[in-house]
């Protein structure tokens, strides 16, 4: 069979310079479905990054609303969002849809504890962009025995970091935790929204962590619902833009964790 | 039985030696040396080369001898 190829055609396909990584396949990132928990500064990076990667099938989960700080870093609110306090989860929808009209984003705005734990059967994955440990904490309960890959992302400053749970093997993100992560589990580690703890001088996000944060959050997305397990980080990805760092961590599952009871 | 090592504070690059005992647990030296550099209020993690030590193991467990040098690193949770 002979084919046909006009010239100049690679370039009229929006997914071309994807498809070239060869492992990218777009018929299963565009049907994926996809959980993402959050929609702060990290929030918006990954919707971004998701949006332009083809993935469609977008619900977004948060119970904020924009302020005007929010602004430095956060792409897809406006000073009109700010004025009229609009929900960051509708915000952050209709963002995508600017982006790529492929898309179907649906906003979802309230707590994620507040979901229906069986949500999470609806989805092939689940990002989070939370900034806090218990929030982080119950996704990850939903996620780990609902076999869903779970890619929790989190920055402080200039650092960050990105862990991605693969059930039924390998640790969790609670395994990964100690003592110091309980103290501190029903604190909120924003600059901005309701119940926050810190507000100066520490330093919640920032816009250049926040990119590196969300494009490794994706990149894993893509390499999870392409069917290439194999490409994934094995347990964290750490980062530290000021001291130049990026590296892989090791963190081993605990049997003593509540959700492996019993393994070793 | 005592060992001592030496911790890092990823943060600022200083560093302190410890004297423990090999039943201390790793939350208590994360604690200690969060408290010596008068950390602020959040999450934090020890590592010895690339590995993460789990809190509750005590430093037999974790495999953590005399003279080892493990780094204090924040473990961020901000979104």
């Amino acid at each position: 069979m002979v084919r046909t190829v006009r010239v100049g055609s690679a370039d009229d396909d929006r997914y071309d310079r994807s498809k070239r990584l060869g492992w990218f396949d777009l018929d299963r990132v565009s049907g994926a479905r996809v959980l993402l928990v959050g929609a702060g500064a990290l929030g918006n990076e990954v919707a971004k990054d998701l949006a332009l990667s083809g993935f469609r099938k977008v619900t977004i989960v948060d119970m904020d609303h924009v302020v005007g700080s929010n602004l430095s870093r956060c792409l897809f609110f406006s000073q009109a969002d700010a004025a009229k306090r609009r929900a960051k989860a509708e915000a952050v929808a209709e963002g995508m849809l600017r982006l790529n009209r492929d898309c179907r984003p649906e906003p979802i705005v309230g707590r994620v504890e507040e979901m229906p734990p069986e949500l999470i059967r609806r989805f092939d994955i689940v990002l989070g962009c939370l900034d806090s440990i218990d929030a982080r904490l119950y996704v990850n309960a939903l996620a780990y025995p609902a076999r869903k890959v779970y890619i929790d992302g989190g920055m402080e400053g200039m650092v960050g970091k990105v862990m991605v749970s693969k059930p039924p093997d390998g640790a969790c993100l609670q395994c990964g935790m100690n003592r110091t992560h309980g103290k501190i589990a029903s604190l909120r580690f924003s600059c901005t929204g309701k119940d926050v703890v810190f507000h100066e001088p520490r330093l919640a996000a920032e816009i250049t962590t926040t990119s590196v944060v969300s494009a490794v959050m994706v990149r894993e997305a893509l390499k999870v619902v392409s069917g290439h397990p194999e490409m994934l980080l094995d347990n964290a990805f750490y980062y530290d833009g000021q001291r130049n760092v990026s590296e892989e961590l090791e963190i081993d599952l605990d049997p003593g964790c509540p959700l492996h009871a019993g393994r070793s | 039985m005592p060992v001592r090592i030496k911790v890092k504070n990823a943060e600022t690059g200083a560093s302190v030696e410890m004297e423990l005992e090999t039943e201390n647990t790793i939350d208590e030296v994360i604690e200690s040396a969060a408290t010596f550099w008068s950390k602020d209020m959040g999450a934090y993690v020890l590592r010895k080369g690339k590995k993460v030590l789990r809190g509750g193991h005590t430093l037999k467990d974790a495999g953590v001898r005399e003279e080892d040098v493990l780094e204090l690193i924040p473990d961020p949770e901000g979104g």
